[in-house]
């Protein structure tokens, strides 16, 4: 039923004034503020960024370790999403819910879990010292490494569960096709499966590579002074330095390379429809 | 063979996911002024704790008020916004859309930094109420999302019935689609409260000295590593588990109910 014109608008009015209030206009206000300084345009914050020391190397470190993150979750996720593939309806569902039920507490409590877990007198290092790996307790947290296990376990769930979907998108008839023309169970998996499947599991790759570059949390709690990502370094210019123009600057470089994530996600899922199917569209 | 590989892997990759919350519950139980693991005597001591420091108590208050101001807000402008979305058709949709769900997509931090510039320029800073509805639309996402997800499915043929028989459109749409929407305000509800509940970055920018109960946490933990802190996250977890496992069954019965609604297949 189609509603009138009036009524739709007056039904939208109250959403999209928060909208635009709260979002739409502030962002735009952080965007105007990397090449307008309140009274003319100007070049200057982009420049001093570009000519900061600190910001580039924040800048590269937080696209390295998200694209490291990114990675790991899938390398880790595929294989768990094939084994969940396998599993009857009833098992899957089980399993689903048991990756998804560190989805409920708040980011803020996994991470700081990590410091009871692999602080100096942590239980990783007193296991390690047990075993006799090591003599000594060793530094972990405030490492990268740290700051590296703690986005992959707030950032797996996700990737394994996009690997998923995409893993039961494909058309089990295929597989079939290719075991019975005689295919080994690996060259099914390798030349069939994996083929058609690795576009969906990309697109779970590119949600966790966006959902990396905005990570403030973690990095502040289990990294060093050498972790600080992005959002870290726009919290210290905002608050400390009090440079709201470079904030600006490093906020809009962060959606830049958020919008340009997106359009590659959606160039991705237009096309997936009629591959993961291989061309045998329903 | 390959199976079994892959099981043993399963167990261990949960395991990791899992290891948080298996450490969480015996640390929170100690009773010894610095956290510890395992714990030398067990002792509810630090769940008391909780509950006689006035802080601790007022952060909660203040993120259960902002929690539910934020969730009524964005579940009344969400749901209206979504009836629109749903059932006329025009130009802007679809950026409209775009718009209604990308606080979800942007990071936080962006619109953290965005909101505090204009806050300070509007003095909304240090405000509940400006917090509550900046939480509003953290947590409208969620709402647009499952409403319009939920009101497509909904069979029109039993609202134009209500009209035919002379209802008022409100009318007609109380008494036919908001029944059926039910299940979905709530499951959005729950999704709501925690997107406002769990908010830190935004919260931590715009908040001024008012503390919710993230950020107060979040201060704890830069100064010392409080046994309190494990004792409210296990809290939490419980009452998070607790919501999300209500809305499931809110919706899942909901199906059932309308799978088997006969009217609806006609």
């Amino acid at each position: 039923m189609k509603i009138r014109w009036s009524r739709t608008i007056l039904l939208l009015t109250p959403a999209t004034l928060l909208a635009a209030m709260l979002f739409v206009y502030p962002v735009f206000g952080v965007l105007s503020l990397t090449v307008h300084d309140g009274t003319s345009f100007t070049g200057e914050p982009i420049r001093q960024v570009f000519n900061s020391q600190l910001s580039i190397i924040v800048l590269q470190r937080t696209f390295v370790t998200a694209a490291t993150v990114t990675l790991i979750c899938l390398l880790m996720g595929y294989p768990m999403a094939y084994f969940m593939a396998g599993l009857s309806p009833r098992k899957r569902v089980l399993a689903t819910y048991l990756i998804l039920l560190p989805f409920w507490i708040s980011v803020l409590i996994r991470t700081y879990t990590w410091i009871i877990l692999l602080g100096r007198e942590g239980i990783l290092n007193k296991a390690l010292v047990a075993i006799g790996l090591t003599a000594e307790p060793i530094q972990l947290l405030y490492t990268p490494f740290a700051v590296h296990i703690g986005m992959v376990q707030i950032l797996l769930p996700i990737v394994i569960l996009t690997c998923l979907t995409s893993i039961l998108d494909v058309e089990r008839d295929l597989v079939k096709a290719a075991r019975i023309l005689g295919a080994t169970p690996a060259q099914a998996f390798w030349k069939v499966l994996f083929p058609l499947s690795v576009s969906g599991a990309a697109t779970g790759g590119i949600i966790c590579f966006i959902l990396c570059l905005g990570f403030f949390v973690t990095p502040t709690l289990l990294g060093g002074r050498t972790s600080l990502l992005i959002a870290n370094l726009i919290d210290l210019q905002v608050h400390k330095t009090l440079k709201w123009d470079l904030a600006a600057v490093m906020a809009s470089a962060m959606l830049a390379a958020t919008f340009t994530c997106l359009l590659a996600y959606w160039m991705l899922t237009r096309k997936r429809a009629e591959f993961a199917t291989g061309g045998l569209a329903r | 063979m390959t199976r079994i590989v892959l099981l043993v892997y399963f167990v261990l990759v949960t395991g990791f996911l899992l290891l948080p919350l298996i450490f969480l519950l015996p640390i929170s139980l100690t009773n010894s002024q610095f956290l510890e693991f395992p714990p030398k005597s067990l002792s509810l001591r630090w769940y008391r704790e909780f509950f006689i420091d006035q802080s601790w108590v007022d952060a909660t208050l203040v993120s259960l008020k902002i929690g539910f101001g934020a969730t009524a807000i964005s579940l009344l402008l969400g749901t209206l916004a979504s009836v629109a979305l749903v059932r006329s058709n025009f130009r802007l949709k679809g950026i409209l859309t775009a718009i209604f769900i990308a606080p979800l997509i942007i990071p936080s931090v962006v619109i953290a930094l965005a909101l505090y510039i204009v806050f300070l320029r509007w003095r909304l800073v240090n405000n509940i109420y400006a917090l509550t509805i900046a939480h509003a639309m953290i947590a409208m996402p969620y709402v647009v999302m499952i409403i319009t997800g939920s009101l497509r499915r909904f069979d029109m043929t039993i609202e134009r019935a209500a009209r035919i028989l002379g209802a008022t459109p409100v009318r007609a749409f109380i008494h036919t689609t908001l029944p059926f929407l039910t299940p979905a305000l709530f499951a959005s509800g729950i999704l709501a409260f925690f997107a406002s509940f769990d908010e830190l970055i935004i919260t931590l920018f715009i908040s001024g000295g008012l503390q919710t109960l993230p950020v107060r946490i979040w201060n704890d933990l830069s100064l010392k590593l409080d046994p309190t802190v494990p004792a409210v996250a296990v809290m939490l977890t419980l009452v998070s588990i607790l919501g999300m496992t209500v809305g499931e069954i809110a919706r899942r019965r909901n199906e059932r109910r309308y799978q088997s609604n006969p009217i609806s297949e006609a």
